[in-house]
């Protein structure tokens, strides 16, 4: 993968907060797509999607005057506001309701447990994960899954066990461990 | 912190830590999350904790390959960052300003935000929707000026169809007005009437005769003369408004 050239998020944010519009702006040509692509995964509704990111991009420029360096990076808190707008979304009993032969057979159609791998190829995980990467490695695949399907899919406990045809319980003490195991891993 | 094991720290930052794993992971349910964000307003240690979970697994994003967006994308947040710059744009009345496609309409719309309208919707899918398997598309109908919302609307997407429009308060209407409903889709050249609302009551109106409905379809209830609107289109000003969202 070609090393993206330097994109200064903080100063980015910084100036969305001094009222510049055209740092949002480069802000959405920098990220609008990889967002809409992170959004529509978990909504899967592309209009529901553009809503969201829409929503999204007026938090950040909102906001941005909020955001703190000292507690976390800009980018990770750029996603976390799309991210949470999308899960609040999903999480809300819509999907649990009747995740219908639709979904199953969107959700076949991803066929994510076996893209795992080729994933990992695809997107030079090693070097593009950081630490995160040897971490996730660490763990057995079947939990490994279980973080990839929560955080890339927005899956919910119950989805990822119906996903891995594994006991509820099990896939929640999968969570947990895997959890707790990447934090030790990474600090 | 990169040199801490686990094995030191005390049971209760083992929770919050795993609380802000799952909160970031995102598989808190809807009502553990709720309780996430009131704590996060306050709790410096679960800020901190959640700040770390996302920087950590923010290189999952990688995962996910970018879609392009539509090109209205981009303008559309504009128009709302353009409201925002002006407080509470206020129309000329004597324009059309009940339009469907009024732009300061929608842009406070925009600005309020439709994922909470998505996220209202997705709340009552739960409780009115028995069996759930018919109601394949919600609008959630607010107010234009304090996006408050004043009703749903529940669509099937196919089969018998009929929509339904549910009032979640009460709702003061002239003695000699009626509120009409509307609705739109895409390519339409004008609303059509699904008929006058009785304030409080659920409205059920037959689709037969309307296709299907698309998701961004428009609804509407202006506000018309007691007999309806004398001109087969909206006349009155929007009372509440929504598109369709698909709900699965």
């Amino acid at each position: 993968m070609p090393a993206l050239p330097e994109f200064d998020y903080e100063a980015t944010l910084a100036a969305c907060a001094a009222g510049e519009r055209a740092a949002m702006q480069r802000l959405y040509a920098q990220e609008g797509g990889r967002l809409l692509g992170v959004v529509q995964r978990i909504v899967r509704d592309a209009a529901l999607a553009e809503d969201i990111v829409h929503d999204a991009c007026v938090n950040i420029w909102t906001r941005a005057a909020r955001f703190d360096p000292a507690r976390g990076s800009a980018r990770g808190w750029i996603y976390s506001v799309a991210r949470n707008l999308a899960l609040n979304a999903v999480r809300d009993g819509a999907r649990e309701l009747a995740v219908d032969d639709d979904t199953a057979a969107a959700l076949d159609a991803r066929a994510s447990l076996e893209a795992w791998h080729d994933m990992a190829d695809a997107f030079a995980w090693q070097d593009s994960a950081g630490r995160l990467g040897p971490c996730l490695e660490q763990l057995e695949p079947v939990r490994r899954n279980c973080i990839l399907h929560a955080y890339v899919d927005g899956l919910s406990h119950n989805e990822i066990a119906r996903r891995l045809e594994a006991p509820l319980g099990t896939v929640k003490a999968w969570i947990k461990r895997s959890l707790a195991a990447l934090r030790e891993c990474m600090g | 912190m990169s040199t801490t094991k686990t094995g030191n720290i005390p049971p209760e930052r083992h929770a919050l830590h795993e609380l802000a794993g799952e909160y970031v992971l995102g598989t808190l349910s809807a009502a553990r999350r709720r309780e996430v964000e009131a704590r996060l307003a306050d709790d410096l240690q679960l800020q901190a904790a959640v700040h770390a979970w996302e920087d950590r697994l923010l290189p999952l994003t990688g995962l996910v390959e970018p879609v392009a967006s539509s090109p209205r994308l981009w303008a559309r947040i504009e128009r709302s960052l353009d409201a925002l710059a002006v407080p509470a744009p206020r129309p000329a009345p004597r324009r059309a300003w009940w339009r469907w496609d009024s732009l300061a309409l929608w842009r406070g719309l925009t600005a309020g935000g439709f994922a909470i309208a998505t996220l209202l919707a997705a709340v009552l899918v739960g409780r009115l929707a028995e069996p759930p398997a018919e109601a394949r598309f919600m609008v959630v109908l607010v107010a234009p000026d304090d996006k408050a919302p004043g009703w749903v609307v529940q669509a099937g997407a196919s089969g018998a169809r009929q929509v339904e429009l549910i009032p979640l308060g009460a709702v003061e209407v002239p003695r000699d007005k009626a509120l009409q409903f509307w609705t739109k889709a895409e390519g339409w050249s004008a609303p059509v009437s699904l008929g006058l609302v009785t304030p409080g009551q659920t409205l059920r109106v037959p689709a037969g005769s309307l296709p299907a409905v698309q998701p961004d379809q428009l609804f509407e209830l202006t506000l018309e003369p007691r007999s309806g609107s004398p001109t087969g289109r909206p006349t009155g000003p929007v009372r509440y408004i929504g598109r369709a969202v698909k709900v699965m």
